[in-house]
């Protein structure tokens, strides 16, 4: 996985500036003496060989990547492949096993409770596949939560979530409660609720999963239009491929908690580093992303430069 | 295979046990005279007499038990001075009769429906006209403050045990604990600290019912949807914020559903507590069952049995407005405002009335219809004994004759060391080595105290009505499990039946049956029933559709059905009804011996009136706790182990 951080997606004018988040090492193991599987030998085993022989999980397994100011940054990877308590280390909603977490800088892997709290509520939030909205507030007070919880008087945080109820379009839902709203409404109270404290870094962890796919498809445009009004950097999980083009500058693919390979859409299309990853993109249109730009760009550290191998051989003809 | 010899291995220890027993009928059964007193309930007895005697000088009682008691006498007493008795130099309660008809009925109207304020009201009404009115709110207001006090120790540490997996698990043998004891169990020891009286009625009635609080306030905040809470963490809520903000709005209805059993189980325990001194319905109740008037038995058990329905449709109309978040419109809120502005109003005229006007002070003595229920009651009974003799004292007969005299032949007549190692041989081939290992310890330890022939005789009432609890209940359990039509029907039945105090119940059983031991039996079948069918059809019910439709498909009859896919399935459930109905059951046999069932209730009860055989009485609740724990055990142990 350390090679397929090095073959992709580093480079370009993204490179100039120190990220945002940054991510050195990190571990997540489940089980009994957690902290013995980090670095050993056991760690390269299958998930199920680990857990046969350790009973350990390793949720997380030796995750390195950057994310650029103002890049929307995709992890996409099976069901179980460790997404969700990656987003939820990144927070520190799941204590890290091992590794660093760089936000501007700060390794809030270490931030006390009192540092953590700070930083959560000023400056990053998330957004949830399932929402978690505050059944027994109206949409206006579940916006304004995080405001109140930082002490903000009512007037105050009641025009600033009203502020947010407009950018994402919620206009005349301000009194409703979560449970009279349909899912795509209650996700954009989700989403409102995570820029009323207008934050610098936005976690996402599939919030568009539990949506059909009409609503899906609004809601995707949503974020794009957010990312270029407000500019935000995001890490998004997805299940969802088409999603993931759409929404991503750089997608990283996940397998048994490990990043297989990171890269854009067209690095990935066009430079899967194994079946898995070319299987994963296979489905993307080719239209869709390999451009001729892409195409007639200089070749890249990693680049096959004497034609195409077999395993883009195969996908062409998918 | 294992399961064959299993039972196998059964049968044979249940041969050799009859034949042991047939050899040597009446040897070594450690009976004892119900006067007599063995060395060690003597010294108990001479201990709990100095630990009388100390009261006043021991420091124990001068800075904890006396205090404690001081302040939980005074908090009832207020709380009996507003509706029940004369306050201050005033010859009338705070609020008389009509004032507190008035409040209570304005209070449920505002929170509920017009129908049950009147069913309220009614109720409130019936108790007066029997001639109960005092009783009735003396039991209100022990019931208020017992709830008051578990509801603050109760929910602050449900709060904690549903936060805290340690805390759980520090309470947790407590609860189970405070779950198989038998009510009748920690009277007599906690009147021994805190003297006979309210103090010690209202302390035992919060034992038995701040357990129910914590369970259910605990299991309220556990089984929260998590996702709003980890939401509100990732926005850096402090704990505090997250618990005052999210966790408890979203717990609260839960918590106060657990309000609602928490009073049930109060009144429940507040009847029983007439025996250490609560006054109350329970005082009247006692006082009938000992002279056996089954008449007046009937008029206190009625009121008992309003008070208890009252209670329940209040609590539950609370709870349900409570449901769902959804706000009303502004139109609905005006008028609840409305309403509540009225209800208020009308409550504050209704207690002003009800200081100025006598008669609306004081239950008029001229409406008063006890003397007619209690005929009426008297002459049904005497109508039904005489003329379907043969159905009550028949099927009491049959079953004294070739159900509970063999059992109580093999178990309390046997010697006890056969009796003992049979059991734990059971004990062994159920639940393995361990159980059989708590087996002989607790069982070794009723025969020390003296009284183990006692303790048979209770196990025996105890295996009997439990035999018939499972057959009934196994049965009903069934058809109300597969028919919906059948749940309808009967789900009242056993929310009723849950509700109502375990004492009641002896009042009918007492007229079919007199006093004997299986009016006990009667009484623990009929109170058990409920529980076992609410867990067996549960069990049935949740028996996969799949697996029904699999067997009907290959063409199965419906007792195929029932008997090859159904009950093996719901086996694990059966076997924990059994359990339950067990606790149940013994429970109250115990408190049988009130009604000539004799065993180890009659000594805890004759305890409490004959100071020579007080410590007879102590040992004897204490030996009823090592047979549920020895019973409780056992069965968990089969549960487990399939
Ligand atoms: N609290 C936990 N204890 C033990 N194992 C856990 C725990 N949480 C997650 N895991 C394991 O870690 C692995 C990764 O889970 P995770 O939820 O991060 O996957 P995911 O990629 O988000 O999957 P999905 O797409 O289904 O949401 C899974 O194998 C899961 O069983
Ligand atoms: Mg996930």
């Amino acid at each position: 996985m350390v090679d397929g951080k090095s073959s992709a997606g580093e480079g370009g004018s993204l490179a100039h500036n120190p990220p945002a988040v940054s991510v050195r090492g990190l571990w997540k193991v489940y089980g009994p003496n957690p902290l013995s599987i980090v670095g050993s030998p056991d760690a390269k085993l299958s998930r199920s060989e680990l857990r046969a022989k350790t009973g350990c999980t390793a949720a997380v397994s030796d995750v390195s990547f950057d994310v650029a100011p103002g890049e929307v940054f995709v992890v996409m990877g099976l069901s179980g492949s460790g997404k969700s308590t990656l987003i939820r280390c990144l927070t520190r909603l799941v204590e890290p096993t091992a590794g660093e977490i760089f936000l501007d800088g700060e390794d809030i892997s270490k931030a006390t409770p009192e540092r953590l709290r700070e930083l959560r509520r000023q400056h990053f939030s998330m957004v949830f596949q399932h929402f978690g909205l505050l059944p027994h507030r109206k949409v206006i007070d579940n916006i304004a939560y995080p405001l109140e919880i930082n002490g903000m008087k009512k007037a105050e945080r009641h025009a600033r979530a009203n502020e947010v109820i407009e950018l994402v379009g919620l206009h005349g839902y301000a009194h409703a409660f979560p449970e009279q709203l349909s899912g795509g409404m209650q996700q954009r109270v989700g989403l409102a609720r995570a820029l009323a404290v207008d934050p610098q870094v936005l976690f996402l962890d599939e919030p568009f999963s539990a949506l059909d796919p009409l609503i899906r498809r609004d809601m995707q445009q949503e974020i794009i239009r957010l990312h270029r009004e407000l500019g935000k950097t995001m890490v998004f999980i997805t299940h969802d491929l088409s999603e993931a083009v759409k929404v991503g500058d750089r997608i990283a693919i996940m397998r048994d908690g490990a990043v297989v390979q990171i890269g854009t859409p067209e690095e990935l299309v066009a430079n899967p580093l194994d079946d898995y990853v070319a299987n994963f993109v296979r489905d993307i249109a080719k239209s869709h992303v390999l451009t001729l730009k892409y195409l007639a760009r200089p070749a890249m550290p990693g680049d096959e430069i004497d034609g195409p191998e077999p395993s883009q051989a195969r996908m062409s003809c998918a | 295979m294992r399961h064959f010899k299993k039972s196998h291995l059964l049968i044979g220890v249940g041969l050799v046990w009859v034949a042991l027993s047939r050899i040597f009928q009446g040897e070594h059964t450690l009976e004892l005279a119900t006067a007599d007193n063995t060395a060690f309930t003597t010294s108990v007895g001479d201990v709990a007499a100095s630990i009388r005697g100390n009261r006043t000088k021991s420091s124990a009682f001068i800075y904890f038990f006396n205090p404690i008691r001081a302040a939980i006498n005074g908090f009832v007493e207020i709380i009996r001075s507003i509706i029940s008795v004369p306050s201050g130099n005033s010859i009338i309660p705070v609020i008389g009769w009509f004032g507190v008809v008035a409040i209570v009925a304005l209070a449920v109207y505002a929170t509920s429906k017009l129908r049950t304020a009147l069913l309220v009201v009614s109720l409130l009404m019936a108790c007066g006209a029997l001639g109960m009115w005092q009783f009735t709110m003396d039991t209100l207001a022990m019931t208020i403050a017992s709830v008051l006090l578990s509801l603050l120790f109760g929910i602050p540490l449900g709060i904690w045990a549903g936060l805290s997996d340690r805390v759980l698990k520090i309470l947790t043998p407590f609860l189970d604990l405070a779950q198989i004891l038998p009510t009748l169990v920690y009277l007599a020891p906690l009147a021994l600290f805190f003297l006979i009286g309210t103090a010690s009625a209202t302390i035992a009635t919060m034992v038995y019912s701040i357990p129910i609080a914590i369970r259910i306030t605990a299991h309220a905040i556990r089984n929260l949807n998590q996702s709003p809470i980890e939401a509100a963490l990732s926005m850096g809520s402090t704990p505090k914020q997250t618990l005052t903000k999210v966790q408890l709005p979203m717990a609260k209805q839960m918590i106060i559903l657990g309000i609602n059993q928490t009073v049930m189980a109060a009144l429940s325990f507040v009847v029983i507590a007439a025996l250490i001194g609560a006054p109350g319905l329970g005082k009247p109740v006692v006082d009938a069952l000992i002279i056996r008037n089954v008449g007046q038995g009937f008029v206190a058990g009625f009121a008992v049995v309003f008070v208890a329905i009252l209670l329940d449709r209040s609590t539950s109309a609370a709870a349900k407005a409570q449901e769902g978040f959804i706000p009303m419109t502004p139109h609905q809120i005006r008028g609840r405002r409305i309403k509540r502005a009225i209800a208020g109003l009308a409550a504050i005229a209704a207690i002003f009335a009800s200081r100025s006007v006598l008669s609306l002070a004081v239950w008029p003595g001229s409406i008063n219809i006890a003397q007619q229920v209690e005929d009426v009651t008297n002459h049904v009974t005497k109508w039904v004994t005489t003329n379907l003799y043969i159905f009550t004292v028949g099927f009491k007969d049959f079953i004294s004759n070739w159900v509970l005299n063999p059992i109580e032949t093999l178990l309390a007549f046997s010697p006890w060391f056969v009796t003992m190692s049979a059991i734990v041989l059971i004990a062994a081939v159920i639940g393995g080595i361990r159980v059989a290992m708590l087996a002989t310890g607790l069982l070794a330890l009723i025969v020390l105290s003296g009284l183990w022939h006692e303790a048979m005789i209770t196990l025996t009432q105890t295996i009997v009505a439990t035999l018939l609890t499972m057959s009934i209940g196994i049965a009903l359990g069934i058809w109300v499990g597969r028919s919906v039509r059948a749940e309808r029907i009967v789900r009242p039945f056993l929310d009723a039946g849950q509700t109502l105090p375990a004492f009641v119940y002896l009042i009918p059983m007492l007229g079919l049956f007199g006093p004997t031991r299986f009016t006990a039996i009667a009484t623990g079948i009929v109170y058990s029933i409920p529980v076992v069918v609410k867990i067996v059809s549960e069990g049935i019910r949740a028996v996969p559709v799949a697996m029904i439709e699999a067997a009907t498909v290959a063409g199965s009859t419906i007792r195929q059905i029932i008997t090859k896919v159904q009950l093996p399935a719901a086996k694990k459930a059966i076997l924990l009804a059994t359990n339950q109905g067990m606790i149940f059951v013994l429970a109250v046999v115990v408190i049988g011996g009130f009604v000539g069932s004799g065993g180890l209730g009659y000594l805890v009860i004759l305890g409490g009136s004959k100071p020579d055989l007080q410590g007879k009485g102590l040992v004897a609740g204490f030996a009823i706790l090592l047979l549920g724990v020895t019973i409780d055990r056992i069965a968990q142990a089969s549960a487990r182990r399939t």
